[in-house]
């Protein structure tokens, strides 16, 4: 008799880490990692792996905060204005030293908080369709980042330049800290009510408002953190690029989505999560590097990086539907 | 997103409200071209009309299958790539000939429609979602192409293809006559048969159009292939504007697109909404980015009040306007057959 | 299948995997040649692959064949995925890198990173503002001002214009618009009635400018960037008789129209100028020079002619080859939107239209040395330096001079 149960639990286990999106999205990451190791002799580097967390930390917190409206089943498309946004105040408001750096992210976090707020009214109490809505002050916020600065140019301080895209003592990059104290964060608003509350809007949103949870509100506060998400990824982005650039946001459009289905989040809401999607992203700044080392001829890259994509999300939906047994 | 229970009856109630919806987007537009005489003196008369009307058939075309995509609850993110192999195909191997027009047409839009049938099966049968699936299909289809001309489309314009926009008939462009009959037979197609009947079954419920017994799976991949054709036919039209093909001429659609489908009325979860709205979303907002562009401010001003003015007819046009002003004219008539449920299953 | 073919079939495999075998010994022996990486924004424009093109061709031509091993990555408009290419770049050990940058400050710092590691860094048409890598441009000879002029000359100093610009918040439509501005600001006669982003694009500049024209029909000149085939196309479409002048970049569509008798009856007149792809071929054999020969340079910042065809100079090229100043090529042998300043006599020699459009060398052809001299580029903020001061009238005249006084 003991057979049989502990072939149920393992398949029970088996179930439960084939159905989570993050593990699934972490062992192709550890896959496309292992072939680009293999391709490229100085991989394993500190430069190289300082390069590859710098590179894929903007799109990680932008994917991060799209992430949370994905799991109330809306979509986000503010993403592109309020990187760019954040990215001209950065290189047009902020002076240099340490001091000026924190109020700079006060500032750029203020503006993605607002950007958030007006998208939450709009879409959790007018009621408003989130992807027309969210294009709206997608343009607004562009044009916004227009007016601020009109060709590609400014500073960012060299401090904040210097500093987010270091090694801390030398080691472990700070981008990777920075990603880090995001999981941390996420995992402790997971334990909340909210982020209970949040999974369980997404799932039935009628049945979560009818067990007595304040859906408008949950959903309003999606939209605001996820504003901050992106104002991060714009000073992110600023450390990375030194420079402002109004049309810096135009490629995180698209990009944060193919993140976000990559890393496993359901877009019919209620699955999935912020790690998965920052993995998710991670995975597609990788795959630049990945087909670099393999040599795929240049005109060809787009078709390689679409099958990847989709690849990447049938392999986490097949072990889902395997996970949830037979029937999907 | 999805809307509570009361507002839901109410739509059962009355799906007039798509109906309002698409005469206040007409009606605005008119208003619009009519007001647009005190920004400029050549503004507000039937040269601007003609112009407006032309530049949004390429919008109006892509809408149909975009429409129908989200009438049943996906989106098609593909439609610029595909609206580029449509034109670069055209001019490469259709070009000047006559002869090669009456094959190399549908010729094109079977490509373009098996391109969109790929989505389909990846949507429906292998379960991709289909921002995902419609996303890499666009970004495959655009190294496809850039492959296939080795960066510089060469070919020949089409004297035929290019009529469309240079002749008239009765001072009217002949695109707009063909725009015209899309636009007709996009609405017959939609709510004259059983085909278009369905969809809206499919994209409200899915699980009980599948238990009524509808081929929910080969009804949602034809919207895909609709959708491909479709945007493959808008190249082929942007190819006789522009009497040549680039590989960017598809970019500046795919958002206005979504755009005009959406300020149309119809619902991105699926299920509601009619073409003709999203025929008068793109002739309005084809006519706010004409009279924004006149305004002597800064592009980052007109880009702001661009997004301003969406949001302002996403805010004016909201449903229960429509329903409050369906009850005091009265009888709505439904459209959608009675005791169907309204609600969306929650996955 | 017999014996004999199956056996024939073996032998075949064999000596295929012999030659293969030999491929790969020869692939060792490769290690010895310069690695080059020419990076690509983007190439979805006929401008971008005909700039690529003909760096591609002059790889192939000899010596330069048996001396490098060039590779090309498009990494798209995402200043982040271009870092990344550079980054790949630098980790495979790219003597030099040539490339079309997505933004003149973004990619300062991986550059530097790549400066410090002994990679030279090439950048043609676009510019950075990286002080170690060097550029090879037209941007700072001065195409918004002269071509400016060249309308004010012919409206005789007053009427109403378009500006068809390229892309908003791009460093290049600013630095051309502000040199046109420069101009017409001279002027109070000259009124821009409408101002519109046509991306560069013909099909974007069309469709803009018929809305332009639906607004104001009463237009006399278009000053446009590249796309202005499109505003040509947009004007014709109107059915009106009359048409105006317009000046504007490269294309081919462009400059037969300036030389259409039937167009010119109509009032259509202008200038063709603006950036030539050629100018990746000028900067892929400084580098090489630079490589190969250990040539100097005094500069980093190097300016690349601006062409100048006004309707009177549009000379059609009867065969593929550069033969007597010919600048245009005749209709249906390339597409209207194809760019066609890909021939430069004293500096490039090598190139024939198939370079351009194939990227294959032309038969026979070898690499010439270029000429000892360099123009250098004048300093110009936030487009070749970044803390910097333009010295002078960056906007003065160089092609043309003022016929009519404001």
């Amino acid at each position: 008799m003991n057979a049989p149960v502990s072939n149920a639990v393992t398949r029970s286990l088996l179930r439960r880490l084939l159905g989570n999106g993050t593990l699934i999205v972490a062992f192709i990451y550890a896959l496309l990692f292992t072939i680009f190791a293999s391709r490229q002799s100085d991989a394993l580097s500190q430069t190289s792996i300082t390069d590859l967390f710098n590179n894929a930390a903007p799109l990680a917190l932008a994917a991060a905060g799209g992430s949370l409206v994905v799991l109330t089943r809306g979509f986000d498309l503010s993403v592109a204005g309020v990187v760019a946004l954040s990215n001209v105040l950065m290189a047009t408001q902020v002076g240099e030293g340490p001091q000026q750096a924190l109020l700079g992210l006060a500032v750029v976090c203020t503006a993605g908080l607002l950007v958030g707020a007006v998208n939450g009214i709009l879409v959790a109490y007018i009621r408003l369709q989130s992807i027309a809505s969210t294009l709206a002050t997608m343009i607004v916020t562009s044009g916004l980042a227009l007016l601020v600065l009109d060709a590609p140019g400014g500073t960012v301080p060299d401090f904040v330049a210097d500093t987010l895209t270091d090694s801390a003592a030398g080691i472990v990059p700070v981008a990777a800290l920075i990603l880090l104290a995001v999981v941390l964060i996420w995992l402790l608003l997971r334990r909340t009510d909210w982020g209970v509350a949040l999974y369980a809007v997404g799932a039935d949103e009628t049945a979560a408002g009818l067990a007595g949870i304040r859906t408008r509100r949950v959903k309003f506060f999606a939209y605001c953190l996820a504003g901050v998400f992106y104002a991060l990824s714009g000073y992110m982005l600023s450390a990375l690029t030194a420079t402002g650039n109004p049309n810096a946001g135009n490629s995180y459009l698209l990009l944060t989505f193919a993140a976000i289905a990559i890393g496993g989040t359901s877009f019919s809401g209620g699955r999935g999560g912020v790690v998965g999607a920052m993995l998710g992203a991670a995975t597609l700044t990788l795959l630049q590097k990945v087909l670099f080392s393999a040599g795929v001829s240049s005109f060809y890259t787009g078709i390689f990086q679409g099958v990847v994509m989709i690849l990447a999300v049938l392999v986490a939906a097949t072990s889902d539907r395997f996970a949830s047994g037979r029937r999907a | 997103m999805s809307p509570p229970a009361d507002t839901r009856g109410l739509r059962r109630a009355g799906l007039g409200s798509d109906v309002w919806n698409a005469i206040a987007l007409f009606g605005l537009t008119a208003l619009l071209i009519i007001a647009s005489r005190w920004i400029s003196s050549g503004f507000g008369g039937w040269e601007q009309t003609k112009a407006i009307l032309v530049l949004s058939s390429f919008v109006v075309v892509v809408a149909f299958g975009q429409q129908l995509v989200i009438l049943t609850g996906g989106l098609d993110l593909s439609i610029a790539s595909v609206m580029t192999i449509g034109g670069v195909l055209t001019f490469n191997f259709v070009g000047a000939s006559p002869t090669a027009l009456i094959w190399g047409v549908p010729l094109i839009l079977l490509v373009t429609a098996a391109i969109g049938g790929l989505n389909g099966i990846g949507v429906v049968w292998l379960r991709v979602p289909p921002f995902i699936m419609t996303l890499a299909m666009g970004i495959i289809v655009y190294g496809a192409t850039l492959g296939i001309t080795g960066g510089t489309p060469r070919g020949q314009a089409s004297p035929a293809l290019s009529a469309l926009f240079t002749a008239s008939v009765l001072d009217v462009p002949l695109v707009i006559y063909f725009m015209l009959a899309i636009t007709i037979c996009g609405s017959v197609v939609q709510l004259g048969t059983g085909f278009g009947r369905r969809l809206y079954a499919v994209g409200t419920n899915p699980a009980a159009a599948y238990i009524a017994g509808l081929p929910v799976r080969w009804l949602t991949f034809l919207t895909y292939a609709i959708s491909g054709a479709s945007a493959g036919l808008a190249g082929i039209l942007m190819f006789g504007y522009a009497g040549g093909a680039t590989l960017t001429m598809g970019q500046a659609y795919q958002l206005p697109s979504i755009a005009a489908v959406v300020v149309g009325g119809t619902s991105i979860l699926g299920g509601s909404g009619l073409y003709i709205g999203a025929v008068g979303g793109a002739l309005l907002l084809t006519t706010f980015s004409t009279v924004i562009s006149s305004l002597g401010i800064a592009e980052g001003w007109r880009t702001v009040i661009y997004g301003l003015v969406i949001l302002l007819a996403l805010l004016v046009l909201r449903e229960e306007l429509y329903l409050w002003a369906g009850q005091l004219v009265a009888r709505p008539v439904p459209l959608r057959q009675p005791g169907e449920p309204a609600a969306k299953p929650d996955a | 299948m017999n014996w004999n073919t199956i056996r024939s079939g073996l032998v075949n495999t064999a000596v295929a995997a012999g030659l293969l075998a030999g491929v790969a010994g020869a692939a060792n022996a490769d290690d010895k040649k310069l690695k080059i990486y020419l990076s690509l924004s983007y190439s979805g424009n006929s401008w971008q692959s005909e700039a690529a093109n003909i760096v591609k061709a002059l790889a192939a031509t000899p010596p330069y064949d048996k001396a490098i091993e060039l590779k090309e990555v498009i990494s798209g408009t995402d200043v982040q995925a271009q870092i990344s290419a550079y980054e790949s770049m630098i980790s495979d050990g790219a003597a030099g890198i040539i490339s079309f940058p997505v933004s003149p400050t973004g990619l300062n710092r991986a550059i530097r990173k790549g400066c410090d590691k002994g990679t030279l860094f090439f950048m043609y048409d676009g510019t950075v503002t990286e002080p170690c890598a060097y550029n090879v441009s037209y941007i700072t000879a001065g195409f918004g001002e002269n071509t400016a002029q060249a309308l004010v000359n012919v409206l005789g100093g007053k009427g109403n214009i378009f500006l068809s610009r390229g892309v908003p918040g791009n460093s290049v439509d600013k630095r051309h618009t502000d040199g046109a501005m420069a101009i017409f600001k001279k002027y109070p006669g000259i009124k821009v009635i409408a101002e519109y982003y046509g991306m560069w694009s013909d099909q974007t500049t069309q469709s803009e400018t018929a809305k332009a024209l639906a607004a104001h029909p009463d237009v006399d000149g278009i000053w446009a960037q590249a796309g202005e085939d499109g505003a040509i196309k947009a004007l014709l479409a109107t059915g009106s008789k009359k048409l105006v002048p317009v000046v504007g970049e490269n294309s081919n569509g462009f400059r037969l129209a300036l030389a259409n008798p039937a167009y010119q009856a109509a009032g259509f007149k202008g200038v063709s100028s603006g950036s030539p792809p050629a100018t990746a071929g000028y900067a892929f054999k400084l580098m090489m020079e630079m490589l190969t020969k250990g040539r100097k340079l005094t500069t980093h910042n190097i300016e690349y002619p601006l062409p100048w065809v006004p309707a009177e100079g549009v000379k059609l090229c009867p065969g593929d080859r550069f033969e007597n100043g010919c600048n245009t090529f005749p209709a249906g042998k390339v597409p209207d939107s194809f760019v066609t300043e890909v021939f430069e006599a004293n500096l490039l020699p090598e190139l024939s239209l198939v370079t351009a459009l194939d990227g294959k060398p032309t038969p026979g052809m070898t690499i010439q040395p270029l000429p000892g001299e360099v123009t250098a580029a004048p300093d110009t903020p936030g487009i070749n330096c970044q803390k910097c001061n333009g010295n002078g009238d960056i906007y003065a005249l160089t092609k043309i001079k003022a016929t009519v006084q404001p």
